[in-house]
């Protein structure tokens, strides 16, 4: 069982084994090395690389991100800003338009109490005139029916003219 | 040649036939399964890729280990291969041994003293050229020399040492667990179905402590490989 197991229980040395597993230990890292060392380590060197990158873009988007971020925040401060001022302008202009408004509804007012006020006293001029006629005609008729005198109207009209004249002076 | 053994000659060579069976099945298998391993690689490894760089990330830790950090990757692959052969010759035994006429046909090539030998020759080998190819030739010489010029012999007899130590205990660690294996086989089929049960349990739990001794030995291998690479290329002048 053990004859040739034994180095020295053999007549030999083996050298023949010797040159063949050298040989093709030789052989077998050769192949070894083209068909799975090399493409497998290439892949793990790729790996970490790739993650070395990711690492690194990660690290760039997220600044990118803050950046962003600090430039949003500015605009929102400037964009409040800007509408502030132009709430103002608006308030501005808007008083500004009351004020104009109210001062030409006042004029408007006043031009309007004028006019009124003129409107009145030329009726009330007129009313004065027509009562004087009035007057005059009916104190002709009543005249000439009270002194059945044919009286001349224009003497008559005079005369209550000048009568009317005195009651005016006397009221005002 | 003393027709003790299942041998042929060749160009003037002696070659035994159970140790070129067995090593070219070996040599195959290490092949096509580092070759099946590698198929499909991804950037995102899965099934045989993670197995593959499971090992390889675990020999070049070993050789990280040992070694200065700039050497290290030259030694990676070398290790790499010694590992992955060593272990599977180690396992090979224990799955494949086939006697026949009386002649083994199939067993660990690491079984055999001359098979070990041949392995630790290759690695002594690689060291010496290592050291040279680091320090020049006058800096290797003088890496006997260290400490003092009087521990000559001593730094001579340890390479010598050395070289011994890496193929025996290899050697003997697996051709005493074969051997073993092989006797409480021949025990099991001598007084039938009696012997058949006790040995059994021996036979099972043998081939599991061999298979633990064959990785620890493929592994101390290859440790002790990068060690010896290590304190060649590492002397400080």
């Amino acid at each position: 069982m053990f004859a040739q197991s034994v180095l020295a229980e053999s007549n030999s040395l083996y050298v023949g084994d010797m040159i063949f597993y050298i040989i093709s230990f030789v052989i077998l890292m050769l192949l070894v090395k083209k068909f799975a060392w090399k493409p497998v380590v290439k892949m793990m060197h790729d790996r970490a690389e790739k993650i070395a990158n990711d690492i690194d873009s990660a690290e760039q988007s997220r600044n990118e991100a803050s950046d962003l971020a600090t430039k949003r925040q500015s605009e929102l401060q400037n964009s409040r800003q800007e509408a502030a001022t132009i709430i103002g302008n608006a308030k501005q202009s808007g008083e500004k338009q009351r004020s104009q408004i109210v001062a030409s509804a006042q004029n408007d007012a006043q031009a309007l109490k004028e006019n009124a006020e003129q409107d009145a006293k030329q009726a009330r001029q007129d009313a004065l005139k027509s009562a004087q006629n009035d007057v005059a005609n009916l104190s002709i008729e009543i005249a000439s029916k009270i002194i059945h005198k044919e009286l001349n109207a224009d003497d008559q009209k005079a005369l209550i003219d000048s009568y009317i004249e005195g009651l005016g002076k006397d009221e005002s | 040649m003393g027709g003790d053994a299942f041998t042929f000659k060749l160009f003037g060579l002696m070659f035994d036939w159970t140790n070129i069976i067995s090593g070219l099945i070996v040599f195959a298998i290490v092949f096509f399964l580092l070759f099946g391993l590698s198929r499909k690689l991804q950037m995102k490894p899965k099934g045989g890729q993670n197995i593959i760089e499971w090992i390889i990330d675990f020999t070049n830790g070993i050789v990280r280990g040992q070694m200065p950090a700039d050497e290290a990757p030259h030694y990676n692959f070398m290790i790499f291969v010694l590992f992955v052969f060593v272990f599977v010759s180690n396992q090979f035994g224990l799955l494949f041994n086939i006697s026949w006429n009386g002649n083994e046909i199939l067993r660990s090539p690491t079984a055999d003293p001359i098979i070990t030998m041949t392995m630790a020759m290759i690695v002594m080998t690689l060291t010496h050229f290592a050291g040279v190819a680091k320090n020049g030739f006058g800096g290797y010489l003088k890496s006997f020399c260290t400490p003092y010029t009087a521990m000559l012999p001593i730094n001579l007899f340890e390479e010598f040492s050395n070289f011994l130590t890496l193929g025996l205990r290899l050697f003997g660690n697996i051709y005493a667990g074969e051997l073993l294996l092989k006797l409480v086989a021949g025990m099991a089929f001598s007084h039938g179905i009696p012997t058949m049960i006790v040995s059994l349990p021996l036979e099972i739990v043998w081939q599991g402590f061999s298979i633990f001794i064959g990785s620890v030995q493929a592994y101390v291998f290859v440790t002790l490989t990068s060690v010896y690479i290590s304190s060649k290329v590492s002397t400080e002048e």
